[in-house]
């Protein structure tokens, strides 16, 4: 008995096209759904690191702090000395301005100065650790006598520094 | 009951209808992905929102530190010497915070040349005071620096504050002149010593301060002497040098004189005299003692002319003063013999 019913269930075309249909149906939207969320995952970790590139560096730049300890101008240099009394290593100089403080005339660009220890020696990774003195010339650089200018010390991280001297 | 079992026939009709399966499996799909991603993303940015925010905080403690740091350096000497400048400091830690220092930089503002000293390594705590003298000053060096210049010094901490040093001690023209000398004295600390035995002062190194001194006894006087050289030079005071009394109140004056002398801590008269020298700032008592120059004679007492007389005294100073030969006459002080 059991047997003939299902025997005529199995003939039955209209109810076995609805389930496959429902099957292909269920399949689909749980692969399309997975597809979506693998894909706004690949998205938002995308955004996770720049979010966090773009935080360290900031981080960074809040923890670095040069000191300068003295700027002394003399025969067309310009001797500068830093001390990275800030909280992270590896403070690099990037860009050095010159310019009148008085009304902010721009004098001088320097990129990249070579930078070395008090001794002369040059620094072999070019950059100032946490507690380290180090100095760079600029030259050459033609600076009236008895006029305040400023140095502005800008580091691989974007970070300024200031300082005003007399020549 | 008949709605009852209508409901109840809605309700297996509903269950048994296949229709919009796969949307509810896909909006619930939908909104789990909406959850996690906005959770997840929502808890990592906070996250990194703390940790800038702790940087911020860090970065602000640090400059308060930075502001806090109050350190003092007075009474400044300078002594330049084969270009080597000396740096004697008074320092004193007045901030909250103990200080780390780095660098001295020295500038001789006169020929316009610096130098510096990054091999420094103190440290002050709170309240502290350092005295930086004599074999502990501060070498800097710089080439053709002398004593007549003049020269700026700052001290660089490890938080990046620059402490500038106070002024060096001035001279004042009435204190020292070419028409005076070198040597300066102290006219309100000169004293006398009665003794205690024939070689020993009483109350030493106190004394007795006063213009007023016991007559006909023995005593030995104390002059605060401060060597003001402008050119910073040492002077050395030999066996001649001595502290002259007149009494002009008769026909004929009558001298006294009082030798110089080394005494001990203890207040004992050493029976040999040896050179008393008296560095560029330095503040010293001399002792005047013997009736004899102990360079050619043995010690021995004076005694004070009799009461009822006044006098003038007069040092006579005699000795080197750096290479060359010294001798300045010191007036001002008289005295009453009661």
């Amino acid at each position: 008995m059991n047997l003939k019913k299902a025997r005529k269930r199995l003939h039955e075309r209209c109810a076995i096209s609805a389930v496959i249909s429902n099957v292909i149906l269920a399949g689909a939207v749980i692969t399309v759904s997975f597809v979506v969320l693998f894909w706004a995952q690949y998205r938002s970790s995308a955004y996770n690191e720049q979010y966090s590139e773009a935080m360290n560096a900031d981080i960074a730049k809040l923890k670095e702090r040069l000191a300068f300890e003295y700027v002394f101008y003399d025969k067309a240099n310009l001797t500068v000395y830093l001390l990275n009394c800030g909280t992270i290593d590896n403070v690099t100089v990037q860009t050095v301005y010159i310019y009148f403080s008085g009304n902010g005339t721009l004098v001088k660009v320097f990129s990249s100065p070579t930078l070395t220890y008090f001794n002369d020696t040059q620094i072999a990774d070019q950059d100032l650790d946490r507690g380290e003195e180090g100095c760079f010339v600029l030259s050459p650089l033609s600076l009236e006598t008895g006029v305040n200018y400023s140095v502005r010390v800008i580091t691989g991280r974007g970070s300024t520094f200031e300082y005003t001297f007399i020549t | 009951m008949s709605t009852h079992s209508s409901l109840r026939k809605d309700l297996r009709k509903l269950i048994a209808n296949t229709k919009g399966f796969s949307s509810v499996i896909g909006t619930t799909f939908m909104v789990l992905v909406m959850l996690v991603l906005a959770t997840s993303i929502f808890l990592w940015t906070l996250s990194q929102n703390t940790e800038y925010f702790q940087s911020v905080k860090e970065k602000n403690q640090l400059e308060v530190d930075r502001l806090n740091e109050k350190l003092s350096a007075e009474n400044v000497n300078y002594t330049a010497s084969d270009d080597v400048v000396s740096v004697e400091v008074d320092l004193k830690n007045e901030g909250p915070l103990s200080v780390h220092l780095t660098t001295l930089w020295v500038l001789d503002t006169t020929i316009r040349k610096y130098g510096f000293n990054d091999t420094l390594n103190i440290n002050l705590q709170p309240g502290e005071k350092l005295s930086i003298k004599g074999t502990e000053a501060i070498k800097v060096v710089i080439e053709n620096a002398d004593n007549t210049h003049v020269f700026s010094s700052w001290f660089i901490t490890t938080r990046g504050n620059a402490v500038p040093l106070g002024k060096e001690r001035g001279i004042i023209v009435a204190q020292l002149a070419q028409g005076i000398g070198s040597l300066a004295l102290d006219f309100y600390n000169f004293k006398y010593f009665n003794y205690e035995s024939a070689t020993k002062l009483k109350n030493y190194p106190s004394g007795n301060i006063g213009f007023t001194v016991p007559a006909s006894t023995y005593v030995a006087f104390g002059c605060l002497l401060t060597n003001l050289d402008p050119e910073k030079r040492t002077i050395v005071f030999d066996s001649h040098s001595l502290l002259w009394v007149i009494v002009p109140t008769s026909d004929v004056p009558h001298s006294t004189w009082w030798y110089i002398v080394n005494v001990a801590q203890d207040g004992s008269i050493n029976a040999t005299y040896s050179p008393i020298s008296l560095a560029y700032g330095e503040t010293k008592m001399i002792i005047f003692a013997s009736a004899s120059d102990l360079g050619s004679s043995s010690f021995s007492r004076q005694k004070t002319p009799a009461a009822g007389l006044s006098a003038p005294v007069f040092l006579l100073l005699h000795g080197d003063i750096g290479s060359t030969a010294y001798g300045q006459n010191l007036p001002f002080v008289a005295l009453y013999f009661a």
